[in-house]
């Protein structure tokens, strides 16, 4: 590799930026307020006000996956039960959307996918509607319960689970190093065809910074990470804890075999660039459609290899 | 005040009371030219530079046309910018023109090559800022990004 590997996850990043879509995300944000007013209207008294949840408001997202994620606190005695409330917005959002959209249900969350517009743009809210646990509660403490859809995923046995969309969103709030980190993970995700829940790469980032002295460049940050998700994934008594929901653990929505194939992945990963690092090139790729964009240079730049851009300026200049 | 470069694609704020401090620094020292070291952090995706301050240089000289400036006696100040949150970090240099134009001189163009070419300096698009003054009040000034031995200009942003 010509660069260094810092640089190349550096770019890495840089082309996956949000910024680089702007105009495709002034269409998310607008058919998100859409929807917003629309259940607004159609619940009223019946909510608390809608809050952006997911990547992009975690500041986690690439620009080569996302959507955009809504929250939706139902107060408690707005439906009899979850399921109920799952059913009705659905219904709502099928009769007032399904013209223009596949109307999903999914996991805990409603998938709204617009069909392509004139420009090919192909745009996806997902609604998460969550019932408070106890009447006038929310507002203390945001707790809300969320219905799982028992027709989808790993967690059929349950029918609710308990979330704090605020808590998770404070539990990434100024951690820039862990984003970044999470961000790449993404990227290694999406264009390997992963599977692993963005939620447990973001949890087990955060767990790996708090314990674990991880400082360095940003390949040295993210081979400090991978190392002690190759460690400890596997143990015994490894627990990532939902920091909605101290009772949820996320580590055990995988399986023994899947932790293994996680550790064996970062293994593969880490010795394969030791062994030529153009080896993270193919993990981590950059995003072509924006590396022409990068190159000719948007933002203000850092010299190639500079660990900061902390600068002493030169003993002496002159001005005319 | 927000000002917008179309060649980087980048912007630029700057308080309106910083700007005054500054140009009240160089009036003092009309009629010869004066500036200093311009202090500041970037958003994160580098698109914004806010600049917070300035550190004035202890040696210095000053004639109706040229400015020479030291960092002896002020090399520790850089770290501790650094080291307030947000990061702060030397992003350019400004200096004035008494009764001159805004427009950058031979000499200060190589003086932004310089610059960036100090291996000590870790940035690539440092400002330069040029404050017309007379002997009581600003004339008018001029933001600058330098990238690649070019100097190009900023805008107001409407």
């Amino acid at each position: 590799m010509n660069i260094t590997k810092s640089e190349h996850l550096e770019n890495v990043l840089q082309t996956h930026r949000m910024t680089h879509i702007e105009d495709l995300l002034k269409k998310y944000r607008e058919k998100r307020q859409d929807i917003k007013e629309a259940i607004e209207a159609e619940y009223s008294s019946d909510i608390y006000n809608p809050l952006n949840s997911g990547s992009y408001a975690k500041h986690t997202a690439i620009n080569s996956k996302f959507d955009l994620d809504v929250m939706i606190p139902f107060k408690r005695d707005a439906f009899m039960t979850l399921e109920e409330m799952f059913n009705d917005i659905f219904d709502f959002l099928q009769e007032k959307y399904g013209s223009v959209a596949e109307v999903i249900k999914q996991k805990v969350s409603i998938g709204i996918e617009f069909y392509a517009d004139d420009n090919g743009d192909i745009i996806s809210i997902d609604i998460v509607p969550g019932r408070e646990l106890n009447t006038g509660q929310y507002e203390d403490d945001h707790k809300l319960n969320l219905y799982v859809n028992s027709n989808y995923g790993e967690l059929e046995a349950q029918s609710y689970i308990q979330t704090n969309i605020h808590a998770q969103i404070d539990h990434i709030k100024s951690k820039d190093n862990e984003r970044k980190i999470i961000r790449l993970f993404k990227v290694w995700k999406t264009t390997n065809n992963e599977n692993y829940k963005s939620f447990l790469l973001e949890l087990i980032t955060i767990k790996a910074f708090d314990k674990e002295n991880i400082k360095g460049n940003l390949w040295e940050k993210l081979k400090a990470v991978m190392e002690y998700i190759r460690d400890h994934i596997t143990k015994d008594n490894f627990t990532l804890k939902d920091p909605g929901n101290g009772g949820n653990d996320i580590a055990d929505t995988l399986e023994d075999y899947e932790k293994r194939n996680l550790s064996n992945k970062m293994k593969n990963m880490l010795e394969r660039i030791e062994d030529n690092e153009d080896n993270l090139k193919h993990y981590f790729p950059t995003n072509p459609d924006f590396e022409d964009e990068d190159k000719n240079g948007n933002g203000y730049g850092k010299k190639s290899g500079a660990a900061s851009l902390f600068s002493r300026p030169p003993k002496n200049e002159r001005f005319g | 005040m927000k000002y917008t470069n179309t060649y980087k694609k980048v912007e630029l704020i700057i308080s309106e009371d910083l700007l005054k401090r500054l140009s009240s620094y160089g009036i003092e020292q009309f009629s010869n030219e004066f500036g200093g070291f311009l202090m500041g952090y970037y958003s994160n995706n580098f698109k914004t530079l806010t600049i917070t301050d300035t550190v004035l240089p202890k040696v210095y000289q000053g004639t109706p046309y040229l400015f020479q400036r030291s960092i002896k006696g002020i090399g520790g100040t850089f770290e501790v910018y650094y080291k307030k949150q947000p990061n702060q970090y030397y992003i350019g240099e400004w200096h004035t023109h008494p009764n001159g134009s805004t427009a950058y001189s031979h000499t200060d163009k190589q003086a932004m090559v310089n610059i960036t070419q100090c291996a000590t300096v870790n940035i690539t698009n440092p400002i330069l800022l040029i404050i017309s003054i007379n002997a009581s009040e600003i004339n008018g000034f001029q933001f600058y990004l330098y990238d690649n031995n070019e100097l190009f200009p900023f805008v107001e942003s409407t």
